[in-house]
C-alpha cells in the first residue's frame, strides 16, 4: 500500500465517525452561537456613541468575530488532545507501534477529516443567519488576500493540531492532563485573538505577539481575510514567522514521541 | 433525617474532600492555576475595550470590573460546591452508578449535590472577592456593615440561581441519555452574567434579562453594592431563586420516576 492511500484510507475513516457524531457537533454549534450573542451584546454597548474602536467600526468588528468562529469549524483542535491522550492511556496506541504508520500522520488525517465535516456543517447554521448578520458583514475582497490567506490558513490548522498533539503526548508522563490542557486553551484563546481582536490591545504588547505562535494559530488568517492587516508584504512576512513555528511545533511533536515512547510500556498478550 | 443531620452528614464530605486534596496537591494546584488564568482573561478583556471607551451600557471601567468580579465569585462558589457534583450526576446516571446515590438514606438530590468540595475553586473566591474590593476601592465606595451583608444574601440567593439551572441540565439526562457536553450549557449561559443589565436590547433584553435569570442574577448585587439596596432588584432576584429552584426539583423529581438504572 503506497503511504498516500494509507492516509487517505484513515481520512476516510474520519469521516465517516465523524458524521455519526452529529449531536455533539449541534452543541458546539448552539455554544458558539450564544458566544456571537455575547459578543454582539457586549461590543454593541460597547460602541453606542461611538464610530470606531481601534479605527474599525462595529461592522469590521462582527465580521472579524463571526470569521473567528467559523474558522474555528475549520481549523480548530477541539478535542484532538484528549483523544490522543485516551488512545495512550488505554493502549490503543500499541498497535501504531507493531505497523508502518506514523502516528502523526495518521492523527492528522483524521484531524483533516473531522475539521472538513464540521466545517461544512457549519455553513449550514451560518447560510440560515447570514440574512440577519448581512448588514453587519465587510469583507474585502482583494484577490492578495485569498492568496495569502488560505496557505496562512492551512498554516494555522497545523499550529493549531501540533499543539493539541504535543499536549496529547503528555499523558506518557502524567496521568491526567485536562488540568494543562484547559490552561494552553485560555493562553490560545486570548493570544489567538479570539477573546479580543489582537491589534486593540497596547501597541507593544500587539507587536510581541507576533512572534509568538498563538497569534497565527487564529487572529493571522482571520486578519487577512477580514481587513485588519492590510500590507500584502506584511502577510507574506508574517506568513513566513508562521512557517517557522510550524517547524519548531513539529520539531517539538517529534520529539516528544521519541523520548515518550521511551518511558511507555505496552502490557498485553 | 433531621436538618442537623444534613449538616454532619455534609461536615463528613467536606472533610473528606479536604483529605482528597490534601493527597493530590499538585493537581489542585493546576486547576486552581486553571481559573485564575480563565479570570485574567475576562479581566483583560474588560481593561483592553475600556482603553478604547469610557463607558459599555452606562458602566463605567471599575464599575463593570465590580460587576465582573461579582459574576466571578458567584461562579468560583458553584464551581467549588456543586460543578463536579451535578457534573457528575450526568455521568452517573447514564452508567447506572446513580443508584448508589438512591440507596442511600437522605434526600437523593442533597445526596448527589454535596458530596465533593473542590477547594481549588473555593480558593479562588478570595481571589475573585479582591477583583470587587479593589473596583469599590477604586470608585471610593464605602459600603456599611449592613451593604456587605446584604451583599452577601444576594450572591447566596444568586448561588441557588447557578445551582438551580445546572440541574434542571443535567436533569435533562433522565430523558434523553446523550447528553455527554450538554454540560458546557453551563458556561456558555454565564457568560452572559459579565454583562450589564442595560447593554441589552430587544429580544436579547426579553431572553437573556427577563426569561432566564443570567443576568439579573450578578447585575443585583452588584447594583446594590455599587447605589444601596434596591428593593425592585432584590425581589425580582428572589422570586427567580424562588421559581428556578422550585422548577430544578420539580424535574429533578419527575426524571426520578423515570431512571430505570442501568446495571443488569
Amino acid at each position: 500500500m503506497s503511504a498516500f492511500s494509507k492516509y487517505r484510507h484513515a481520512f476516510l475513516v474520519g469521516l465517516q465517525s465523524n458524521l455519526v457524531y452529529r449531536w455533539n457537533f449541534a452543541i458546539r454549534a448552539a455554544f458558539s452561537l450564544f458566544h456571537l450573542v455575547v459578543i454582539f451584546v457586549l461590543w454593541g454597548a460597547a460602541f453606542q456613541g461611538k464610530t470606531q474602536i481601534g479605527s474599525f467600526d462595529l461592522g469590521q468588528t462582527m465580521t472579524y468575530f463571526i470569521m473567528i468562529l467559523m474558522l474555528q469549524f475549520f481549523i480548530g483542535a477541539f478535542s484532538e488532545d484528549y483523544q490522543i491522550s485516551e488512545e495512550i492511556r488505554n493502549g490503543l496506541i500499541n498497535q501504531f507501534l507493531l505497523k508502518p504508520i506514523n502516528y502523526f500522520l495518521y492523527r492528522i488525517s483524521i484531524f483533516c477529516a473531522a475539521r472538513l465535516v464540521s466545517g461544512l456543517l457549519a455553513l449550514i447554521p451560518l447560510a440560515l443567519i447570514l440574512p440577519l448578520l448581512s448588514h453587519h458583514l465587510t469583507l474585502p475582497w482583494d484577490p492578495w488576500r485569498l492568496a495569502l490567506g488560505l496557505p496562512a490558513m492551512a498554516m494555522s490548522a497545523l499550529i493549531q493540531f501540533t499543539i493539541a498533539y504535543c499536549f496529547g503526548l503528555l499523558t506518557f508522563w502524567f496521568l491526567e492532563i485536562q488540568s494543562f490542557i484547559i490552561l494552553s486553551f485560555a493562553i490560545e484563546t486570548l493570544l489567538g485573538g479570539q477573546v479580543f481582536p489582537l491589534d486593540l490591545m497596547p501597541s507593544w504588547l500587539f507587536e510581541i505577539s507576533k512572534y509568538l505562535p498563538y497569534y497565527y494559530q487564529m487572529y493571522f488568517p482571520v486578519s487577512i481575510f477580514t481587513g485588519r492587516l492590510n500590507d500584502p508584504m506584511q502577510a507574506l512576512a508574517g506568513l513566513g514567522i508562521q512557517a517557522f513555528w510550524v517547524v519548531v511545533l513539529l520539531g517539538c511533536a517529534n520529539l516528544l514521541w521519541k523520548r515518550g515512547l521511551r518511558r511507555h510500556t505496552a502490557v498485553g498478550g | 433525617m433531621k436538618l442537623l443531620g444534613y449538616i454532619r452528614l455534609w461536615l463528613a464530605c467536606a472533610r473528606y474532600s479536604v483529605m482528597r486534596t490534601m493527597m493530590f496537591r499538585f493537581d489542585t494546584l493546576m486547576w486552581a492555576l486553571v481559573e485564575l488564568f480563565w479570570m485574567s482573561v475576562n479581566i483583560l478583556t474588560i481593561e483592553v475595550i475600556y482603553s478604547h471607551t469610557d463607558s459599555i451600557a452606562g458602566w463605567n471601567e471599575y464599575e463593570m470590573l465590580l460587576l465582573v468580579g461579582t459574576a466571578m465569585i458567584m461562579q468560583r462558589l458553584f464551581m467549588g460546591f456543586f460543578w463536579s457534583n451535578l457534573f457528575e450526576l450526568g455521568r452517573n446516571v447514564r452508567t447506572g452508578h446513580f443508584d448508589f446515590f438512591l440507596a442511600q438514606p437522605g434526600n437523593p438530590l442533597f445526596m448527589v449535590s454535596t458530596r465533593k468540595l473542590d477547594i481549588d475553586g473555593l480558593a479562588n473566591v478570595f481571589v475573585a472577592a479582591s477583583v470587587v474590593v479593589f473596583a469599590a476601592h477604586k470608585l471610593d465606595l464605602h459600603p456599611g456593615f449592613l451593604d456587605i451583608a446584604l451583599y452577601v444574601v444576594l450572591l447566596a440567593i444568586g448561588l441557588v440561581i447557578h445551582y438551580s439551572t445546572m440541574v434542571l441540565v443535567v436533569s435533562l439526562t433522565f430523558w434523553i441519555v446523550k447528553t455527554e457536553g450538554l454540560e458546557g450549557t453551563y458556561f456558555t449561559m454565564y457568560e452572559f452574567s459579565r454583562l450589564p443589565r442595560q447593554a441589552f436590547k430587544g429580544v436579547n433584553n426579553f431572553v437573556f434579562v427577563y426569561a432566564l435569570p443570567v443576568v439579573i442574577v450578578s447585575n443585583a448585587p452588584a447594583r446594590t453594592l455599587l447605589h444601596g439596596p434596591q428593593p425592585d432588584l432584590m425581589l425580582w432576584l428572589f422570586g427567580a431563586a424562588a421559581a428556578w429552584f422550585s422548577l430544578a426539583v420539580f424535574v429533578f423529581n419527575r426524571g426520578l420516576r423515570r431512571y430505570a438504572s442501568a446495571s443488569s
